[in-house]
């Protein structure tokens, strides 16, 4: 078994201009995909991550404050979970509530060092 | 258990859960909704579950109380205060989180400690806790704590408001104000447990409701490394050498068995063993509270195979012990009744003659009664009548005063080949 991280990029629900009985629903499915993996006992741990950004970048450390609404792809969270190989987490990737709101999920293998 | 009582159960277990988790989401200045909304689920589970129970009803209720998160959310946005994040589906994973079982403790623990912070009244902490904490009614928090429902209601409404004006963090304390407040938690965890241990109501449910949240409660305090305390183990000890009593303490028509007749191969012996684990971490830093020296008295009388095997002198130790830290009227009569049982009536009688009956209040009843034993033990039987008599005028409790009469007619019959 290997770690891999699921990562979330999608717009904020806000900026997209979503119902809040459409959110509802969403927020119910990403329960539900949850409780789903936990039952599984795959997932090793989770977080989301506030719309607030600040990069600093380049030689100069130029920094720049950005909000949620300039970035159309905004990493918004990512899971850890355990599974065989990347297709074992595709599988997984499936119940996903946002594809359809074009969101993506990033699947990407832990690094150890562990011979 | 029938359907509508094990559904008020559950309600009671989950409750104080749901209300805690939500208010770590929304704060405590959102507390009156969340325990609208958190109310609002439980109708609906009652009107939905009469139809058929759902296969894991706590399972059920974790959900529905995740999806109360946006409908509050939704009904605070437009009070535009302080309010969390929840701008993407992805959020999901951080309010998941805090169900967990683990975290949903860590926000009860929060609970406990604002409930029973020492800004809020005395007598409020208990009706909050009641309520809050432990999901029980205001009509049984009145019953529980013998007052009126209208009282209970003011006295929950005036705690949440001070935790309001006050600004009472929703957090668990820190630093040299833990101990001071942890002492705080532990009174009212042990003020519930009497509620519920030492009441007389006919509904053994929410006894030992009353008694199994206050050791529940107690349990959370001394899993975390933070609010363990040896007071904590001795209060942990001492709940379970009493409610391991708790079956036999009252009869099918719940009449009260006094300890000299009740039935001890009733005694739940887990709860012995618990108590007894306990009490083992309780003593290791040497220092000793009124938990320790009540848990020990309460394990002498579980040690002892028969009431005549009692170990009174010990008794009689640890209660002058606890005498020198609460020097209070029920206490001393407590002394007065080992005394007696060893037959050191002289001690007994000038201890006796020391406490002032009105200062027992409403437990007055309890010092003619011990001095009617007082006489009953030494032959006297007439004045031990007498001071039955007195007893049963004191008394308030229909439950004490149908032991009291049972007690006067058992002198009675002593009396009765000698005329």
């Amino acid at each position: 078994m290997k770690d891999f991280m699921m990562i979330f990029i999608s717009a904020d629900y806000g900026d997209l201009g979503l119902s809040p009985e459409e959110m509802q629903t969403r927020m119910g499915k990403w329960f539900a995909w949850n409780d789903k993996m936990a039952q599984q006992g795959i997932v090793k741990g989770g977080n989301a991550l506030t719309s607030d950004v600040r990069r600093v970048s380049g030689k100069e450390r130029t920094v720049t404050d950005i909000t949620s609404a300039e970035l159309k792809e905004l990493v918004g969270g990512y899971y850890v979970v355990q599974a065989k190989d990347f297709d074992a987490v595709q599988e997984i990737a499936q119940d996903y509530p946002d594809y359809d709101l074009g969101g993506t999920v990033e699947i990407r293998e832990i690094m150890v060092f562990d011979q | 258990m029938e359907q509508p009582k094990l559904i008020d159960h559950l309600f009671r277990h989950h409750y104080g859960k749901m209300v805690s988790v939500l208010t770590r989401i929304f704060g405590l200045a959102h507390i009156e909704t969340i325990e609208d909304a958190v109310q609002d689920v439980f109708i609906k589970a009652t009107t939905s579950w009469t139809h058929k129970m759902p296969d894991h009803p706590e399972a059920w209720l974790t959900q529905a109380a995740k999806n109360r998160v946006l409908d509050i959310f939704r009904k605070l946005k437009t009070e535009k205060k302080h309010l969390p994040q929840l701008s993407s589906g992805v959020s999901a994973i951080a309010l998941n989180e805090l169900f967990l079982d683990t975290e949903v403790e860590d926000s009860q623990l929060r609970m406990i400690f604002t409930a029973c912070h020492p800004k809020l009244d005395p007598r409020d902490r208990i009706a909050f806790a009641l309520k809050t904490v432990s999901g029980f009614s205001t009509k049984e928090i009145a019953s529980a704590l013998l007052t009126k429902e209208d009282s209970v209601k003011k006295r929950i409404q005036r705690a949440r408001r001070a935790i309001q004006k006050k600004a009472i963090p929703f957090a668990i304390p820190q630093g040299k104000e833990l101990p001071k407040r942890n002492d705080s938690v532990l009174e009212v965890l042990y003020l519930i447990f009497n509620e519920g241990f030492h009441s007389n109501r006919k509904d053994m449910l929410v006894r030992n409701d009353l008694c199994g949240e206050a050791l529940r409660l107690c349990q959370i305090m001394l899993k975390r490394e933070v609010t363990r305390s040896s007071d904590g183990y001795a209060l942990l000890a001492l709940m379970c050498f009493h409610a391991a009593r708790l079956d036999s303490k009252v009869n099918a028509n719940n009449e009260i068995i006094d300890l000299m007749h009740q039935d001890r191969s009733l005694w739940h012996f887990p709860l012995v063993k618990l108590g007894n684990q306990a009490m083992t971490k309780a003593v290791e830093e040497g220092v000793f509270s009124a938990y320790h020296y009540e848990a020990a008295i309460a394990a002498e009388h579980l040690k002892a195979r028969s009431f005549a095997d009692t170990d009174w002198e010990a008794i009689c130790t640890w209660n002058e012990a606890l005498y020198k830290l609460q020097p209070t009227p029920s206490v001393a009569l407590n002394i007065v009744m080992a005394q007696i049982q060893q037959g050191n009536f002289e001690d007994a009688h000038s201890r006796l003659q020391q406490i002032e009956p009105a200062d027992l209040e409403q437990r007055a009843y309890l010092y003619y009664g011990t001095y009617s034993e007082y006489y009953s033990m030494q032959g006297k039987i007439e004045k031990a009548i007498s001071c039955m008599e007195l007893a049963l005028l004191a008394v308030q409790n229909d439950a004490e005063r149908a032991y009291l009469e049972r007690k006067k007619k058992w002198l009675l019959k002593k009396v009765e080949p000698s005329t």
